[in-house]
């Protein structure tokens, strides 16, 4: 919402070195603009700038993309439709919703082109389908929220005392573990309600993913997944989707809710309070998109090239705690040429500052581009992609 | 004894002179008619035989990994999927962590359902009779077309209605002071509502509909004879009721809760919904949230697909297996039943 300075450092930085990290070579340089293709006319040089040959360009026939998984990427999907439609007019790009588990699970059956999914793809996975890749085009985080009667302020939680809530070890408000974090706050004794996903989730993912790294009991116990096995907690309730898990705590006082960013918007007009969490470094930090680039650029260092990394628990002051790159997992053997390269040319346009992830696509799903750092990898996995 | 034996047999070799002749005189057009409903006859076994062999094929590495286990444990997880450990057992591999038993979705499944049949019949068949018996015959047939609307409300209706309004209100309004009398199980957090009773009622509601049209259908066979037979002994409207109309429809009103409780024992999106999908224990009351074998086959499915061992899905799968079984036992057995009540007594209420 009102982030739009750290928005724009994050595409200058990410255009200046795109400009000029080139050193890879690529025979292909940004101005001859007749790519493969032919007809892809201007747009095509932008893609190929990263310093490696994607091959991209508009179709030579009519290509649609399906797309199935993640909610929360979804919406964000539904922006870039249009304006890849424009830039490439042979390509049509058609996303569904659904969940994360099912975009993995449709993209390694090949029922859809494309899987949208906020976790990335574990090993076992990666193992078991060698084809397969998660290329991430986007940066995600989720708010922690909750509805408590007359507090007003931003309370102060950690990652420890959340996993206590969720483990029903924290049933109160007014528990002396919330109260001494937030000195000054008047806490009620009203009794927590956490709530959480019913359906295979992302979200679930991430929020696990945070827990489990701050609460030791938590990582040996549920651990962290799409959907894990939660402990009992007293009167815990359990939602469909990010939209749900809005409406049920908006509806149940005492709540507490984890809610993809794409839908705080929501949250915070239904009069949701939003937690600060404590990061690595010990501060109390929000989701605000200075402080989400702050995590990912702490990261970056820890992206492999098969790009499964967790950006959750970032180090750096200013980082954000629960951050993740959102997913498509792709079939780095297409059936034929024409697909191949309309799959490459979106996934170049998605990633690329000046087309797909531009600050007003981005900043209507609250998301961040992809760091500067990490475009060189996403750009090297997105050329293997072929027929 | 000789005559006796004599007797039947001659009918039989009658009956099979008439079968023969018959089949002579089939026409080509009657033979055709005669295979397609054949046909159609063996469809509905042949579709059930498939649908289990599918299955029990589906099912069987779970069958073989998790063996007893799998009727005698508690906790249901499809296990790390993030981590690199698997679980071996008889050569199947599962994530790590992975456990599969599911005795309380055996139990959430059965409780849930027999609580929705005990609110749901008496409503149905007082319901029923009244509307045939008590209501002019005007306003019968409006009531009866509203009956079977509500039979058609989608159950993600119900479930949604549930969830947001029926069991918070319940929860606020009704469970509270239920709770407070310190009955044994029927006491503890009352919560927002997900949980078992609020499932329960909620698919007593949605059962209702199939029961009471059943059962209105018999209680229009009764025959009228046998009504004014009971009016001309003098009994009064209650004791015709009492003694001519239900012994009459008795058994169909057993195969009428039959499909009430199958329709309940299956349901996935509603209790889905209102559940409260809680995993690995038997709820600690009433009002705690549960979880039922097909909710949880449809919660998981999407994180199950996922598995990159593929243990989940066929743990799943041998979920569904056990709910086939279950849902085919308790028709057996309420036929079983059906059959010992209806033995004695009036003879006219076995047609039915």
């Amino acid at each position: 919402m009102k982030r739009p300075i750290a928005l724009a450092f994050v595409s200058v930085s990410a255009l200046a070195i795109a400009a000029c990290g080139s050193s890879s070579s690529s025979s292909t340089s940004p101005t001859t603009a007749a790519a493969p293709g032919g007809t892809a006319g201007s747009s095509a040089t932008t893609a190929q700038s990263g310093g490696t040959n994607m091959n991209t360009g508009n179709p030579s026939s009519p290509v649609t993309l399906t797309e199935s998984g993640s909610s929360l990427e979804f919406p964000y999907l539904q922006v870039l439709a249009d304006p890849l439609h424009s830039a490439y007019s042979n390509i049509t790009l058609a996303p569904a919703a659904g969940g994360s588990g099912k975009g993995i699970s449709d993209a390694t059956a090949g029922t859809t082109d494309l899987g949208g999914s906020d976790a990335y793809l574990s090993s076992g996975q990666l193992a078991a389908n060698t084809a397969l890749m998660n290329i991430p085009i986007v940066v995600s985080s989720q708010a922690v929220d909750y509805n408590i009667p007359g507090v007003k302020t931003s309370l102060k939680l950690t990652g420890d005392v959340l996993a206590q809530i969720y483990m029903g070890k924290i049933t109160k408000w007014n528990d002396p573990a919330i109260a001494s974090l937030n000195t000054g706050v008047t806490l009620p004794s009203t009794t927590i309600v956490p709530v959480r996903r019913v359906d295979s989730s992302g979200d679930t993912f991430i929020f696990t993913s945070f827990l489990s790294k701050t609460n030791s009991a938590w990582n040996s116990g549920p651990a962290f997944g799409t959907t894990v096995t939660w402990p009992a907690a007293p009167g815990e309730l359990t939602a469909n989707g990010n939209p749900g898990m809005v409406q049920t705590c908006s509806s149940t006082p005492g709540c507490i809710a984890y809610v993809g960013i794409s839908s705080q918007a929501q949250a915070t007009s239904a009069g949701l309070g939003e937690a600060l969490l404590q990061n690595q470094a010990g501060q109390f930090v929000s989701p605000t998109q200075a402080n989400v680039t702050s995590a990912v650029n702490n990261s970056t260092s820890n992206v492999p090239d098969n790009l499964a990394a967790s950006l959750i628990y970032a180090a750096g002051a200013t980082s954000y705690p629960i951050v993740n790159f959102e997913y498509l997992v792709v079939k780095s053997t297409q059936s034929d040429a024409n697909k191949a390269k309309a799959i490459r040319t979106f996934l170049a346009f998605a990633i690329d500052p000046s087309q797909g992830s531009t600050p007003a696509n981005l900043a209507k799903e609250q998301f961040v581009a992809l760091p500067s750092s990490v475009i060189p990898k996403v750009q090297a996995a997105i050329a293997k992609i072929g027929s | 004894m000789a005559v006796t034996s004599v007797r039947p047999e001659r009918i039989r070799s009658k009956r099979s002179m008439a079968r023969a002749r018959a089949r002579a005189e089939l026409t080509p057009r009657d033979r055709v008619i005669k295979f397609v409903l054949g046909a159609a006859a063996v469809v509905p076994v042949a579709a059930l035989g498939f649908l289990a062999y599918e299955m029990f094929k589906e099912a069987y590495p779970s069958i073989v990994f998790n063996g007893g286990k799998f009727f005698t444990t508690k906790t249901f997880t499809i296990g790390n999927l993030y981590s690199t450990g698997v679980e071996v057992r008889h050569g199947y591999k599962a994530a790590k962590g992975a456990s599969f038993g599911i005795l309380p979705l055996i139990f959430g499944t059965l409780v849930s359902s027999l609580i929705a049949l005990v609110f749901a019949l008496p409503v149905s068949v007082l319901g029923a009779i009244l509307l045939v018996e008590r209501v002019p015959r005007r306003f019968e047939a409006p009531l009866g077309v509203f009956l079977e609307l509500l039979a058609g409300v989608p159950s993600v209706v119900f479930g949604l209605w549930g969830v947001y309004t029926f069991g918070p209100f319940f929860a606020r309004d009704v469970y509270r002071y239920v709770a407070d009398l310190h009955i044994p199980w029927l006491t503890g957090a009352v919560g927002s509502g997900q949980g078992l009773l609020t499932s329960s009622l909620v698919l007593a509601i949605m059962i209702i509909p199939i029961v009471a049209a059943t059962t209105r259908e018999l209680v229009r066979s009764v025959p009228a004879l046998s009504k004014e037979g009971a009016t001309a002994l003098g009994l009064t409207r209650s004791e015709s009721v009492r003694l001519v109309t239900l012994p009459f429809i008795r058994t169909g009103i057993i195969a009428a809760a039959l499909l009430g409780w199958g329709r309940a024992l299956g349901e996935t999106i509603a209790v889905l919904l209102i559940s409260g999908n809680f995993l690995n224990a038997y709820p600690k009351s009433i009002f705690a949230p549960f979880s039922t074998m097909a909710s949880t086959i449809a919660a998981l499915l999407d994180g199950a697909l996922t598995d990159s061992t593929g243990m989940a899905i066929h743990a799943l799968a041998e979920v569904g297996l056990v709910l086939l079984g279950i849902t085919l036992l308790t028709n057996f057995a309420g036929r079983l039943v059906g059959r010992r009540l209806s033995g004695p007594g009036l003879p006219v209420g076995r047609g039915v």
